[in-house]
């Protein structure tokens, strides 16, 4: 297979979880593809759906709740979905391996590093137990541990965090997978690891010419990480583009709310950071109309009765999938126009979002939904501070709620 | 394949490598309680095992010349209503207890781990049926169950261990199907399994090591009430066959009947029974405070 090749291709994937306060729509038809070695960006707050969909995709939901409702994923011409448990467990770890949040709970405590890393790669090679040992050897050194020769010997308690999730990276990349799927690799760490760690993700990814996705909340984290970015929201994906164009020219309201949520380093001070109002949207309803839209300042009447499929920014472009020429493409049915991406909110004249309709405001909450006017009230107590700001939002990529207010009307803020 | 330029991750962990079980020994030695619960069952094994060399006369031998003797230098812990020396049949005893107790443990661990790592380990139907079968030998009180088995298979020693082992059977069942549950969700585990590991793999490498601790601590203290248990169904009249064996719990029904004339006969045996299964409860305590790392000071 050469560079170019589709690697990895999702076909409309539906997760659900049933659980006892109903069923959960986790992943309501998501479709995106994956050529070698390409690095993929999945992007939203938490809850949306991007770790449950690559669980899903090799087949780890948690059982017996989680279940692939629909779709394919198709991985090197084989359907990932219908596959026999055994056939499935020689592709994890070979060909598709992961990278976990937290390094501290991701290592059994139990078993030394040399121990988890000679079993991994047997499992999946035929080697000697030596062999394999000094294969270890070698992928920790890779990994930037000093004298891996004695630390093999140690138990994972006695590593840092960083150090951890260098191991984890090492075992990771034991087999030279094809696919590499990093699920929040660096949330759990310090800042000044994070870096590292990302550098050194990239650096050793693209030497084994592996395919890599990149699951996050941190847009700050994908920009210099990824080729192309998948911004997903409540389970569907919400806008589809290569990371310059994502970031040159961002065109969901739900992205240029994220965007506009993050302080900048390059910030005027005292401008006001524009925070995404209310919550994500109950995911125990099967969703009928645009699931942003009682978050949205762009909404339009048809927001609140039909759900926007995703489709190209300019009508009528021939779709490209992968590749640096992908196409650019959003789930809206009234995007914002660039000036309006650079300033957060809509500038037409006389533009008033469309308030839910009448027998949807329960179902909505109420709370969630806000004036543009509340919001402006809002907007001048966030304010960014002075000085060099880190990148990374908020969890979630949200900003806190504030207290709830009283206006003598249902409140402003849902605080449950 | 060429290393890339990375660098090198500073202030590295240099203490020597004690592990989990290394880690644990050490919080337990520092424990005053557990080592005072240590040499509490180091005293009753030294018994047990040097009960020959250590008894000044063996457990059958006295007549009934010297029948009730107080205690005094020639018998410290006088004579039994047989004339035979107390000291002796204590020691003795303690070799009928520490098998006993061992033993049945033993059985109880391997019949309930058994049951609790298939319950957990495979799930499904067969947990609801293996864990259904737990719940009724629970709703039978521990003692009245074991004098059951005892009436129904026989008085013996193999017979009492059984019956003993089968008491303590839904306790390690449980503990170990409740710790199965909870570790199949960890990190680690879905870590191990995206890289491939299989089933049984995970099951005996993964799980059942990191769920061991529990059991070890249940274990210990069930060792406690497996003496008091085995004391019990002595005690009852459903001690060893031969009513000459020195067993405590059978001494103590038969001094029972001397309380007025020689109330020490009561004293020693119950103290050796209290002694013992305290030096367990302490050591339990002692361990599960080492091994449980949510109660590390």
């Amino acid at each position: 297979m050469t560079a170019g090749d589709i690697l990895l291709s999702v076909e409309d994937l539906v997760v659900r979880f049933r659980t006892h306060e109903g069923t959960i729509h986790a992943v309501n038809g998501v479709s995106f593809q994956l050529e070698e070695g390409e690095r993929l960006g999945l992007v939203g707050e938490s809850g949306c759906g991007k770790s449950v969909t690559n669980l899903a995709m090799i087949r780890l939901l948690p059982q017996p709740a989680g279940r692939i409702e629909g779709g394919h994923v198709m991985f090197d011409s084989q359907d990932l979905t219908t596959l026999r448990e055994d056939e499935l467990r020689s592709i994890r770890g070979r060909d598709i391996a992961m990278i976990f949040q937290d390094p501290m709970t991701s290592l059994n405590p139990v078993l030394t590093v040399e121990e988890q890393m000679v079993e991994t790669i047997m499992a999946h090679r035929e080697i000697s137990r030596d062999k394999a040992r000094l294969r270890a050897i070698e992928l920790l050194k890779m990994v930037g541990i000093p004298q891996p020769e004695t630390r093999l010997d140690n138990f994972p308690h006695q590593f840092s965090g960083g150090m951890r999730q260098r191991v984890m990276i090492a075992m990771a990349l034991a087999l030279e997978p094809k696919l590499m799927i990093a699920d929040e690799p660096t949330t759990a760490l310090d800042v000044t690891i994070q870096a590292q760690v990302l550098e050194l993700l990239r650096g050793l990814t693209e030497q084994s010419g592996s395919a890599m996705i990149l699951i996050t909340h941190d847009l700050g984290v994908v920009a210099g990480m990824t080729n192309r970015i998948n911004v997903m929201y409540a389970g569907y994906i919400v806008e589809t583009a290569t990371t310059l164009d994502l970031f040159a020219t961002p065109s969901h309201p739900y992205t240029i709310g994220l965007l506009h949520s993050i302080p900048r380093v390059d910030a005027v001070v005292g401008e006001p950071l524009i925070p995404i109002e209310g919550r994500p949207p109950d995911m125990r309803r099967a969703p009928t109309f645009c699931p942003f839209a009682a978050r949205c300042r762009w909404r339009l009447e048809v927001c609140w009765q039909e759900n926007p499929p995703l489709r190209p920014i300019v009508d009528g472009t021939r779709v490209v999938m992968t590749g640096t020429g992908a196409t650019h493409q959003i789930a809206c049915f009234n995007p914002p126009t660039e000036e309006e991406a650079v300033a957060g909110k809509p500038l037409r004249p006389g533009f008033v979002s469309a308030p839910p309709p009448a027998g949807m405001i329960d179902e909505v909450g109420a709370g969630r939904v806000g004036s543009t006017a509340d919001l402006e009230g809002l907007v001048g107590e966030i304010q960014a501070e002075e000085g060099p700001l880190s990148l990374a939002p908020s969890a979630g990529g949200l900003p806190i709620p504030p207290e709830p207010e009283h206006h003598g009307e249902p409140g402003i803020f849902h605080d449950d | 394949m060429a290393a890339p330029a990375i660098p090198v991750a500073q202030g590295v962990d240099r203490r020597a490598s004690r592990g989990l079980w290394g880690d644990a020994a050490r919080r337990l030695l520092r424990n005053k309680p557990a080592i005072l619960g240590l040499c509490f069952i180091a005293l009753f094994v030294v018994a047990a095992v040097f009960a020959p060399i250590l008894a000044p006369y063996g457990p059958l031998e006295g007549g009934l010349a010297q029948r009730l003797d107080p205690p005094s230098p020639a018998h410290v812990m006088g004579t039994d209503s047989q004339g035979r020396d107390e000291y002796s049949r204590v020691l003795y005893g303690a070799q009928v207890s520490l098998l006993a107790g061992v033993a049945s443990v033993v059985m109880g661990v391997a019949i309930g781990g058994t049951i609790g790592a298939l319950a957990g380990g495979v799930g499904g139907k067969l947990d609801s049926v293996l864990m259904r079968f737990v719940d009724v030998l629970l709703a039978v009180p521990g003692i009245l169950l074991a004098i059951g088995i005892v009436a129904f298979l026989g008085r013996g020693l193999p017979q009492i261990m059984f019956a003993v082992a089968v008491v303590n059977v839904p306790i390690f069942a449980r503990i170990l199907r409740g710790s199965l549950l909870s570790l199949r969700e960890s990190d680690y585990i879905t870590a191990a399994r995206s890289l491939g590991a299989s089933g049984t793999r995970i099951l005996l490498r993964h799980l059942l090591p990191n769920s061991l601790s529990p059991l070890i601590v249940a274990a210990t203290l069930a060792l406690a009430t497996a003496i008091i248990d085995v004391a019990g169904l002595g005690f009852l009249g459903l001690g060893p066959p031969d009513p000459r064996t020195p067993e405590w719990g059978t001494m103590l029904t038969d001094s029972t009947k001397f309380i007025r004339q020689a109330p020490w006969l009561l004293l020693f045996p119950g103290a050796a029974i209290v002694v013992s299964a305290v030096g367990f409860n302490l050591l339990g305590d002692g361990l599960r405070e080492s091994l449980d790392p949510r109660m590390r000071r």
